[in-house]
């Protein structure tokens, strides 16, 4: 991805000697502010041209430079893009932290040979505001953060161009992120739901995404399921335009199905949302995975082995793997000890309510094993090796068989006078019905995923419009193979 | 005090002292005239506006409503039950920091837990569960109602109807006799397909009947189906359909269809 601004760079050339001047702690922040001057000009051109995709790109080159943001870097970046007399200027510099003078002097001394400052759009506005604000955060500076986007937002709403959308989007996560860091989440939900009406308003498909999302995020943050499942029945149908948002979509929504126990529903959203996610975000992947074991172990299904051992996930998933073996053998005993072993992660996951519904799923599975292995047993000895802890075991041993064969978990009879259980014999299962469902699950499936896949092809918008002069058929090749790369790359910023 | 502020309290002590003779009728029309007194009221939910009486307002309205709640089982009324508690609800939540805690408060939210497990509600139960903090799960209410659904769920019966003797407060009774109910006919449900045939003394204890007419009557409601020969009750067992050989013709056609279909569309 660092290539092609590479190139530029060299074709450019004219602030490069002075750079090369100055001394080495700056020498790196030349070339960063190189990179940011670019994306400037690249956002200008998208806005006269009223590109979004060249928004998007520029979107895309500053999350690469992240790591090589400085203070004086970002002021200097300030000067260049707006009028240093200028209010949002005047405001923005206010949360840089102050820098030591030596390296305001090179930063004065660059930003004198410069070109004259660039007449101020609202984009590069927006952008400096979120070049800002992706400083502070990565500082870690979050009281300023949360100064910034309330004031960006402020700006924002005053903003109606579709060329803004998707920088807005982007400040709105940041936004919701900086208050989270801070702990105030529920002070800007009135603010998030004013914003999400009026992008509905505006048609403006990507922040309605964003916004509906973050709007999920904060109330499930406090464990409000009830509401975040209302407003997400009331809201527009959900389309799917950037897949990091589909996936916290769908993850959401497998959470709050998993509370509302439609285990199935759950599980599904669950294992599509682990899936769709790109594989360096490893740390939502393995929250995906940590609710996708509980809900297939709610369901009665135990995960296999490989689901524990995928690459960066084996100590995270230790507690669930323990849990599992636990739930798989049926031994109340074995859970209780699991479940007390590691009650802090499963607070910290909020798994922990989740967890105490399985007990009855292992004395299920307990139960299934002994009705399996032996065709006649008693009463009394199926209390003992389900190991129930009560005052009364045969009678409640009774009572839970009894509904675990009503349930359908077991197929057996009690004979009440002589207190035992009578397993029936399993027929042949080929000679039912068995087999055809469970191919029919599965061809459904796979031509499911055919069908996305296809409707999935996206096509550019406007390529069959303009005639294809050389240098524009060269830029837009460029375009397409950094979008090859960044997709095989899959983007790591978000997470 | 504020002139409204002490109609209110006047009122509101004339209500106490209603519910406390056990007086329904007068009880529910001081309840009625005290709501109409709190809308005037600006710093109740949804406004929450801070005027210098806000404190007082907030806990006055507090007590109203969870005697109101407590009146509604008394008249056994689930309807206002639930209305009444959701007007009461956002004082436990959002109106947490104003507030000093009620006592009342983790005894009037397990009753609730306790109204949605008898209504069979268990997908509200476990959200409501989720909303609570940690440290209430500790509390003898709170614990006793989430102990009830676990041993519902599993299906041991018994275990509920022992917890009956352990109700952490009187008016959890009303709502302990519904679910003894409700237990006895899942008892009923379980006994009809995990037993062939069960005598009339064991039905009897399982059921929870104290006499052998109340058994005989309660199956000729409910189960007529359940034949009652030589003291012994015989559950129709449902009848053993020979390993049918008919082949679910309609289904396979829908599926081999669709599967014509969707291959049909790959071009």
């Amino acid at each position: 991805m660092s290539t092609a601004p590479a190139q530029d760079v060299e074709m450019k050339e004219t602030p490069a000697p002075v750079a090369a001047s100055s001394n080495s702690a700056t020498s790196a922040a030349p070339s960063a502010l190189q990179h940011l001057k670019e994306i400037a000009s690249l956002i200008e051109t998208g806005a006269y041209a009223r590109e979004v995709r060249r928004i998007a790109r520029a979107i895309r080159l500053t999350m690469a430079l992240r790591r090589k943001l400085k203070t004086s870097v970002v002021s200097a970046f300030l000067n260049f893009a707006l009028t240093p007399g200028s209010e949002p200027h005047a405001r923005l510099s206010s949360y840089l932290p102050k820098e030591d003078d030596h390296e305001m002097e090179v930063d004065t001394a660059t930003s004198v040979v410069q070109a004259p400052v660039k007449h101020s759009l609202p984009e590069l506005e927006i952008f400096s505001y979120l070049l800002v604000l992706i400083f502070l955060i990565d500082q870690k500076k979050y009281s300023e953060a949360k100064a910034c986007s309330s004031a960006s937002i402020a700006r924002l709403k005053n903003i109606n161009r579709r060329t803004v959308d998707v920088l807005a989007s982007r400040l709105y996560f940041y936004y919701s992120l900086s208050y989270e860091h801070t702990g105030d989440l529920a002070e800007i939900r009135g603010n998030l739901l004013a914003l999400h009406q009026i992008a509905t308003l505006r048609h403006d498909e990507l922040g309605q995404e964003t916004l509906l999302n973050l709007l999920l995020r904060n109330y499930l943050h406090y464990n409000l399921y009830d509401q975040a499942e209302k407003l997400r029945s009331k809201a527009p149908r959900f389309e799917a335009h950037s897949n990091q948002q589909f996936c916290r979509y769908l993850f959401y929504l497998g959470k709050i199905r998993t509370i509302q126990l439609e285990y199935t529903d759950a599980k599904e959203s669950l294992l599509q949302a682990a899936r769709k996610a790109p594989i360096a975000a490893l740390g939502f992947r393995i929250q995906c995975t940590k609710w996708a074991v509980i809900v297939r172990l709610l369901l009665g299904e135990i995960p296999e082995r490989t689901v524990f051992m995928q690459k960066g996930m084996e100590t995270a998933l230790r507690p669930y793997f323990e849990l599992t073996n636990a739930v798989r053998i049926g031994d109340l005993e074995l859970f209780k000890s699991v479940a007390e072993k590691f009650s802090a992660t499963f607070s910290v996951d909020r798994t922990h309510n989740l967890i105490v519904r399985l007990r009855h799923n292992v004395i299920r599975t307990g139960l299934r094993n002994i009705s399996i292995s032996y065709s006649r047993i008693s009463l009394a000895d199926v209390a003992k090796k389900l190991r129930l802890d009560s005052p009364n075991p045969v009678a409640d041993a009774e009572s839970i068989v009894s509904k675990a064969i009503r349930d359908g978990a077991i197929d057996a009879t009690i004979d009440h006078a002589k207190g035992w259980m009578v397993s029936k014999e399993t027929g042949d299962i080929y000679s039912t019905n068995e087999p055809q469902m469970a191919f029919n699950s599965r061809i459904a499936f796979c031509l499911n995923m055919h069908n996305e896949a296809v409707r999935a092809l996206r096509f550019p918008p406007n390529s069959h419009k303009e005639k294809e002069i050389a240098e524009k058929r060269r830029e837009r090749q460029q375009q397409e193979q950094e979008l090859a790369k960044h997709i095989a790359e899959e983007d790591d910023d978000e997470f | 005090m504020d002139p409204k502020l002490t109609e209110v309290s006047q009122y509101f002590e004339r209500f106490k002292a209603a519910c406390v003779r056990e007086d329904i009728d007068t009880s529910a029309n001081l309840l009625s005239q005290l709501k109409v007194l709190l809308t005037s009221f600006r710093s109740l939910p949804p406004l929450f506006e801070v005027t210098p009486n806000a404190v007082q307002e907030l806990t006055i309205a507090r007590d109203i409503y969870e005697h109101a709640v407590l009146l509604s089982v008394k008249m056994g009324d689930q309807d206002a039950f639930e209305r009444d508690f959701f007007q009461l609800k956002p004082y436990y939540t959002d109106a947490r920091k104003r507030l000093p805690r009620s006592p009342q408060e983790h005894m009037i939210l397990g009753l609730n837990l306790l109204r949605l497990l008898v209504q069979n509600r268990i997908a509200e139960f476990h959200t409501e569960l989720e909303l609570l903090p940690a440290e209430s799960l500790e509390d003898p209410c709170i614990k006793h109602a989430v102990e009830l659904e676990q041993s519902f769920m599993e299906g041991a019966y018994n275990r509920v109807l022992t917890a009956k003797q352990t109700v952490p407060n009187q008016s959890y009774d009303y709502f302990m006799d519904l679910l003894a109910k409700t237990v006895r006919d899942e008892i009923a449900g379980c006994s009809e397909k995990a037993y062939d045939f069960l005598s009339i003394n064991d039905a009897r204890q399982m059921l929870l009947f104290s006499s052998d007419n109340e058994l005989l009557k309660y199956i000729n409601e409910e189960h007529p189906e359940w034949e009652i020969k030589d003291g012994s009750v015989i559950f129709q067992k449902a009848k053993e359909t020979a390993p049918c050989k008919e082949i679910p013709s309609l289904q396979l056609i829908n599926q081999t269809l669709s599967y014509a279909r969707e291959l049909e569309r790959i071009v």
